[in-house]
């Protein structure tokens, strides 16, 4: 029994000398303290942060979300998403890592814990043998996941891995970060060296031992075939170098994480967990102690903690670089970039402090070092064309698999450049506009019911008397006069439908949404109180709005201004009342068309299948076009840059989606569901050409199309 | 240093308005009020000077003449970094004509006797071009009326500015401090005044004073003015477009008939 | 007081036009005024152009010799007050231009004058009566002096016919005024703008093309027919964001906001932000193939013809 259990195991310190297990213990210890230092440092410097609480939540929900992280990070969902060879190389590097690691905890616990400590030594017999089986598939399946990973590095050079930055020209030394590439390849290359010599120890264990369970170790099995001619002294010398290079570089990959690029699997992890699910949708208020500071992020000490954390997290996967509607026209965007920029300004700040500066910083939070209230904004830093390239479409956001909020840090930048007067003069004029007519047109306040007078029934005024349905139209609708098409078609619906409707008239302001974005907070809270105190003072169920900006500001800002509704699209009324028969017309199309969804209906409010719904119910064949859905391209308009003239001679985002509809095989028309896409998409179906090939139809239009030939049906 | 900037609130009619039943003014429904645009520029200049001085103690005033609702353009000149306000109003001076205006911007001018006073060079709304010069005539200042390029050199106290003359002509002229000039749009870009600024803007000074705080007598407003509305009218009437019809040729004779008749002179 | 005063202007040694435009104004009036019609000009070069002032209908020509050779408003300024304390009017003409909105709101000041600016219209009832805009020229005001022995207004340019220029046969005198040491600033130079940079605000006419050109090749030719028509040409946003043109051209809201006295739009259809940027030109003439445009809801003339067509006969009819 002791013979056979002593042959399924292995002395872990063959061999050793005294001196030598000290030494290797010292190491050991040594190399945890560098890492819990590593680990400490960037909290400390998070703190450094002073635009947001710290904790960024409460301590008690630290538990939930980071068991919710953890759920994430094993599905591998975030990662894998867009992207199946770079979730399935990261699935075995990361399952391959965790169980050796996993593994060595485990010998450990042995070794150090029960065995000297209880006598217990569990590591022998029928759990060695399953011990070292996983471990080597495991290990297996971590090389795999490496060599794929270099694979996709070196040959198959996806664009979001190209680190050349659209915001710098070609001759700055800024502009192609190899340094960053150097890194990359350390770490899968140090991570494959570890796997390797891990079985090739095991392979020479095999070879001068030749236990009678090789099969269970295949690895090391494989190894010990080719090695096994060589004579015993040359396996013995190799057995003690490997063993030495494998420990120490293990140790030393566990001491380097929190410095080098593995330090994602920390900080990566704490920012997924962090998510916030609201990211982006709702913009945070200027928190009520720095009412009196100036806005936004000017220097590193007006960040949030959390985004502070979010720099750290980033690890250059180029989900947002890819995603990003600017920087795929050719501006000089991307939002990597912005957050690898701010992070490197970060660190050099941070670098200054010293070690006595951190470990200060664990007791007491530190005061700001120069680094920390230096501008991060300029030619050295991010640059403001950079930061007014961004149409706060989200896109970067949703993509990100660990939890970055990459365009509310840009709006952040905004504020303090909107505070600052680094806003384009067209930008500025319109903001002013706003303020002074309460819509974006100029108009005044008494024409935004106007739209109504060419219908032939009254609308009425929810103002004045309880609805159902209160409308909150939005400017585009109520004013842009291809727009106000669309609204009559809409309310005309309504009153086919017996819906009980009525508008704000005057009473409406801008919703303040794409004001938001620009970062004219003041601005947005004005007319977030102004439109709360109209609606509060009105009866009705619910709201109904026919802009998709509007609608995510009334439900996801809003309600922090103290307002509580329910808010629909009207592509969910429309659903319902076609549904239910309010509205009859069923099958009555039969047009090959395809759907864009707008930013802030889809991704930032995750209504996608109304308008698809709607389409089917019509009879409408609908062709997808390839990004769809949450990966829906931004038409151009969002964040203010509908307002910001574009730079001559550029493809325009709205152009490059026109160009994606038409390659769809007989699609007639590009249906849309925001006034916003009408007015930009109408304009690029011209510029790009296009206007023989497909045709513009806001879904309201079609519906109505639809509703003509059931009224024929029915002689008057 | 000081620069005074006097502004005007101006109303802007709406595309359709109606007139007060008695003809004397337009129903203020369909007014919409805002900050003067020449001002803004004006305002500009005076905060560039302001920057670009050396030493502390530098101070902009802004002054205006209107009622409750000019102190929305006030705040904002103030938001964008007016050291302090003033505003003067007196109900004589409903409907004050340029000259009873320039009158009592004079009164309020001379207490703070500054070493520049910018104006815009017209309101939108009145459109006289007049008020600037008109108030260095009061103050006996030395003056220069639409001023598109201005340096000021704070040392040597002596503006060397750019008269914008028709026709795209500019003279290049000197004049020293004390001095008044009258700022044309365009010469800077104005900034901008964010709403947490402007509503911040409200803990800064800002003094109303009536005619006699100014030393003025009761009737200084009727003594100062330079004419009185008789009525206030609609041109003649041209509802829509009159349409050209006939060939391209017609049209095209038609258009060049047009065009020299409104650009002759 | 009696009689009309006109206040001529030259700009280095040239006869400004609006001179002969304020003598025709002046006629009008200067009847029912009673008294003579006098027409003064103040500057170094007072007495070469004074004798072109004698114009039909003036009575006498006064000339006022500046020490400076250009324009000084201050020393212009004093020769005015000269001029009332010598001739007594009660009516002063003067052009609305830059020189005189210079001096003469000062004079108006100091002298407490009956005053107005910008005048479309000038009538005698028991006293001068002016016409001038408000808001924008949305709404004529109608103005009187009460109580003022002399009043002074200076007029809109470009309304009035210009009267012949005269050839001598009508009387100059010189007034005597002390102008020296009256100068509060220094002339350096004149500067002639230059070429390149347009501003299309401060164009007095606008040709404007929009979409309607459907090539960036018909481009060319617009740009030819607005500089034979004296015209700047100016564009709507499609034109700039299509990277046609230049966005220091683009009218609307987000481009420049244009006042001139003529703009003439070119297949603009006229979409809000673009109305914004125009509405309020004096004369608004479109050109459009579509009936429904909203261009023409704010235009003063429209065409409903193809805009190549018109663009051609234009060519035919400038030569």
């Amino acid at each position: 029994m002791f013979l056979l259990a002593a042959t399924k195991s292995r002395p872990v310190f063959w061999h050793f000398t005294t001196p030598l297990k000290v030494l290797w213990y010292v190491l050991a210890v040594l190399s945890v303290l560098v890492f819990l230092y590593g680990v400490a440092r960037p909290i400390v410097k998070w703190r450094r942060g002073h635009g947001g609480p710290w904790p960024p939540y409460p301590w008690r929900e630290l538990p939930r979300r980071l068991a919710t992280g953890l759920r994430l990070l094993l599905s591998h969902a975030t990662i894998a998403r867009r992207d199946h060879l770079a979730g399935w190389a990261h699935r075995g590097i990361f399952y391959g890592f965790i169980v050796l690691f996993a593994g060595t905890v485990v010998l450990g616990f042995n070794t150090d814990f029960t065995d000297p400590v209880f006598g217990w030594n569990y590591f022998h017999g029928n759990f060695y043998l399953a011990y070292k089986e996983t471990l080597n598939v495991l290990g297996t399946v971590l090389i795999a996941g490496v060599l794929a990973m270099m694979v996709r590095r070196a040959l198959i050079r996806p664009r979001k891995l190209d680190y050349a930055r659209p915001d710098r020209n070609s001759d700055d030394s800024q502009f192609d970060r190899r340094v960053y590439e150097v890194g990359d390849w350390a770490f899968v290359v140090i991570l494959l060296v570890i796997a390797l010599t891990g079985f090739v120890l095991e392979g020479v264990r095999i070879a001068m031992d030749a236990p009678g369970y090789a099969g269970t170790q295949f690895g090391g099995w494989v190894v010990a075939q080719i090695i096994g001619g060589l004579s015993h002294s040359t396996l013995a010398g190799l057995r003690h170098g490997l063993w030495w290079f494998h420990g120490l570089l293990a140790i030393a990959f566990v001491a380097s994480i929190p410095y080098t690029k593995a330090a994602h699997m920390l900080t990566s992890y704490l920012s997924l967990s962090l998510r916030d699910r609201l990211a982006g949708k709702r913009l945070r208020a200027i928190p009520p102690e720095r009412a009196d500071l100036p806005a936004g992020y000017g220097a590193l000490s007006d960040f949030s903690p959390l985004h502070l954390m979010n720099l750290d997290a980033c690890t250059k996967c180029g989900k947002c670089h890819e995603a990003c509607p600017a920087n795929a026209t050719g501006r000089p965007l991307s939002p990597r970039d912005v957050i690898l920029e701010l992070r490197e300004q970060a660190n050099h700040a941070f670098t200054a402090g010293g070690i006595g500066g951190v470990l200060g910083g664990l007791i007491n939070e530190q005061a700001n070092g120069d680094g920390f209230t230096a501008g991060v904004i300029g030619e050295d830093g991010v640059r403001t064309e950079t930061v007014w390239s961004c149409m706060q479409c989200n896109a970067c956001v949703e993509a990100c698999p660990v939890g970055i909020e990459q365009a509310p840090i840009i709006n952040q930048l905004r504020r303090r450049l909107v505070e600052e007067g680094e806003l384009d003069a067209n930008l500025q004029s319109v903001l002013q506009v706003i303020h002074k007519s309460g819509n974006s047109f100029g108009e005044n306040r008494r024409k935004r019911g106007r739209w109504t007078q060419e219908l032939e029934f009254q609308v009425k005024d929810a103002r004045k008397e309880p609805v159902d349905v209160l409308w909150f139209v939005g400017d585009y609708a109520s004013f842009d006069p291809r727009s106000q098409k669309v609204t009559r078609a809409l309310a005309r619906l309504f009153q086919e439908a017996s819906v009980d409707f009525g508008i704000l008239y005057d009473g409406e302001r801008n919703s303040g949404n794409d004001v938001r974005r620009i970062g004219e907070e003041g601005l947005f809270e004005s007319l977030a109180e102004q439109n709360i105190a109209t609606i509060e003072k009105c009866e009705f169920n619910r709201i109904v709005t026919s802009d998709p900006h509007s609608l995510n500001t009334l439900r996801n800002e809003y309600p922090d201004l103290g307002a509580s509704w329910t808010v629909a699209h009207h592509t969910t009324l429309l659903r319902e009342l076609i549904e239910s028969g309010r509205l009859d017309v069923k099958g009555r199309l039969s047009y090959r068309v395809t759907y864009h969804d707008p930013c802030h209906l889809g991704r930032f409010n995750g209504e996608y299948d109304h308008p698809r719904r709607i389409l089917e119910l019509l009879g409408c064949t609908l062709v997808e076009m390839p990004r769809n859905r949450d990966n829906s391209f931004c038409c151009g308009a969002g964040g203010g840059r509908i307002w910001i003239p574009d730079t001559p001679g550029q493809e325009r985002p709205s152009e490059n989606r026109i160009r994606e509809a038409v390659s769809l095989p007989g699609v007639e028309l590009f249906v849309v569901s925001c006034p916003k896409d009408v007015t930009m998409y109408e304009d690029a179906i011209k510029t790009s050409g296009n206007a023989e090939r497909i045709q513009l139809r806001e879904l309201t239009e079609l519906i109505e199309e639809a509703l003509v030939p059931a009224t024929q049906l029915v002689p008057a | 240093m000081k620069i005074v900037v006097p502004v005007k609130q101006v109303a802007a009619l709406d595309e359709e308005f109606e007139l007060l039943d008695d003809g004397s003014g337009v129903d203020p429904d369909f007014l919409e009020w805002d900050l003067n645009e020449w001002d803004t520029f004006s305002m500009e200049a005076a905060l560039q000077i302001r920057e670009n001085a050396d030493g502390d103690g530098h101070e902009v005033v802004v002054v205006t003449v209107g009622d409750e609702e000019a102190e929305e353009g006030l705040l904002s000149c103030l938001a964008k970094g007016a050291d302090r306000a003033l505003r003067i109003w007196d109900e004589s001076l409903q409907g004050a004509d340029v000259l009873a205006v320039a009158k009592v911007l004079a009164a309020a001018v001379e207490r703070e006797s500054p070493d520049l006073v910018l104006c815009g060079v017209q309101s939108s709304d009145a459109v006289y071009g007049a008020t600037g010069v008109a108030l260095a005539g009061y103050l006996d200042l030395p003056h220069v009326a639409v001023v598109k390029g201005l340096d000021y050199d704070a040392a040597q106290a002596t503006a060397t500015v750019e008269r914008e003359l028709e026709g795209g002509l500019v003279e290049v002229l000197r004049v020293e401090a004390p001095a008044l000039l009258t700022i044309q749009t365009g010469i800077n870009e104005p900034r901008y005044a964010t709403l947490r600024a402007i509503k911040q803007a409200r803990e800064k000074p800002l003094q109303v004073s009536d005619l006699a705080d100014l030393g003025l007598e009761e009737d200084a407003v009727g003594q100062a003015a330079g004419s009185r509305a008789v009525a206030l009218k609609p041109p003649e009437p041209g509802e829509g477009a009159e349409m050209l019809n006939g060939s391209p040729a017609a049209v095209a004779a038609r258009i060049v008939e047009i065009v020299q008749e409104r650009m002759s002179g | 007081m009696s009689g009309v005063l006109v206040i001529a202007e030259s700009r280095r040694g040239e006869l400004r036009e609006v001179s002969l435009e304020l003598v025709t104004a002046a006629r009008e009036v200067a009847e029912a005024a009673g008294g003579q019609l006098k027409v003064a000009i103040i500057g170094a070069d007072a007495e070469q152009v004074g004798p072109q002032l004698g114009a039909e209908g003036v009575d006498e020509v006064l000339t006022v010799t500046a020490p400076q050779q250009h324009f000084e408003a201050h020393v212009w300024q004093k020769a005015l007050e000269a001029l009332i304390d010598s001739e007594q009017p009660s009516l002063i003409l003067a052009g609305h231009t830059i020189d005189s909105l210079g001096f003469a709101p000062a004079t108006a000041a100091r002298r407490a004058l009956g005053f107005a600016t910008d005048v479309t219209a000038i009538s005698w009832a028991d006293g001068p009566r002016a016409v001038r805009g408000a808001y924008g020229d949305k709404l004529h005001s109608e103005l009187e002096f009460p109580g003022k022995e002399c009043t002074l207004l200076t007029v809109r340019p470009g309304l009035f016919s210009p009267a012949t220029p005269g050839e001598g046969s009508v009387p100059v005198r010189a007034v005597e005024a002390n102008l020296e040491n009256v100068a509060r600033t220094e002339h350096i130079e004149f500067v002639e703008a230059t070429a390149g940079d347009v501003d299309i605000t401060k164009a007095e006419f606008l040709l404007s093309i929009g979409r309607g050109v459907e090539d960036k090749d018909n481009i060319p030719r617009f740009e030819q027919l607005a500089e034979r028509f004296g015209a700047t040409l100016s564009v709507s946003r499609p034109l700039v964001d299509a990277g046609w043109m230049p966005s220091a051209r683009q009218v609307g809201q987000s481009g420049k906001t244009v006042k001139p006295r003529v703009y003439l739009a070119f297949g603009i259809s006229g979409a809000v932000q673009h109305l914004a940027g125009m509405r309020n030109a004096d004369t608004i003439i479109a050109v459009n193939t579509d009936p429904e445009a909203p261009i023409f809801s704010v235009a003063h003339y429209g065409a409903v013809a193809d805009l190549f067509e018109v663009a051609d006969e234009l060519e035919q009819a400038l030569g």
